[in-house]
């Protein structure tokens, strides 16, 4: 029987290094995976690519701008609902 | 006492092996390489393609039987044992999913990250706050007058 910790993990993993001349990419992703007990799921992302050239290194975030604005718009849609609910609430209390 | 187990429960418990199997296969996708392509060289210009996925999948078996007791058999069967039956079933599903987040570029000018902009995801998004606008503007009126 698997416990909590065991069946959601969440993992930041590094991928195998690319070298391209003299630059070397070494690619970060971020995995959400739960198991149950017939089934689970992986949720992998990429989160940003390490960039090596000589001695600088440079850490380069993979922003996913789909998902920021899609939170965005649906942050707001649940910001409307609450404040109808709470303007109907309103409307009831004073009869 | 010991009792051989009939076909169906041995089918049942290969199917629940096999699914078994299939779901451990489906954590292979936690690999780094399922996020990152292979570099693809386009002039003087190497491509990397950073994608999201997600993938789930579930399944379920059950099996069952029953045997009438031999007085409220028929009078005509033979044996108890004949009237008695057993079956199973098993399903399942999945679901798998990828998106294109950014392609990496390595080039003259350097390593640039450019990101990949979906836009009927927005779009589909953007739908659902007009529709919450909707909502909010349809109570703000009830409550005006």
């Amino acid at each position: 029987m698997l416990n909590l910790k065991d069946r959601v993990q969440i993992q930041t993993v590094s991928g195998d290094a690319a070298v391209l001349g003299d630059v070397k990419l070494i690619p970060q992703s971020r995995s959400l995976t739960v198991h149950w007990p017939y089934g689970g799921m992986v949720w992998h992302r990429p989160l940003a690519m390490l960039v090596q050239r000589g001695e600088q290194e440079e850490t380069i975030p993979i922003v996913d701008v789909t998902r920021i604005a899609q939170l965005g718009f649906w942050g707001l849609s649940v910001l409307f609902v609450l404040i109808a609910w709470a303007v109907s609430l309103r409307q009831k209390r004073r009869g | 006492m010991t009792e051989s187990k009939s076909g169906v429960e041995i089918l049942m418990t290969k199917t629940h092996g096999e699914s078994k199997a299939l779901v451990e296969r489906l954590f292979e996708v936690a690999k780094p390489g399922a996020v990152f392509s292979e570099p693809v060289v386009v002039g003087d210009y190497t491509l990397i393609t950073a994608s999201e996925t997600s993938i789930s999948m579930g399944f379920g078996a059950g099996f069952g039987g029953g045997s009438l007791p031999a007085e409220s058999a028929d009078e005509g069967a033979e044996a108890s044992s004949e009237m008695s039956s057993e079956g199973g079933g098993s399903g399942g599903g999945g679901y798998a999913a990828g998106r294109a987040v950014a392609v990496i570029s390595v080039g003259p000018e350097g390593v640039t990250v450019e990101p990949v902009f979906d836009l009927t995801k927005v779009a589909l998004a953007f739908l659902t706050m007009l529709g919450s606008v909707f909502v909010l503007g349809s109570k703000m009126r009830k409550a005006a007058r």
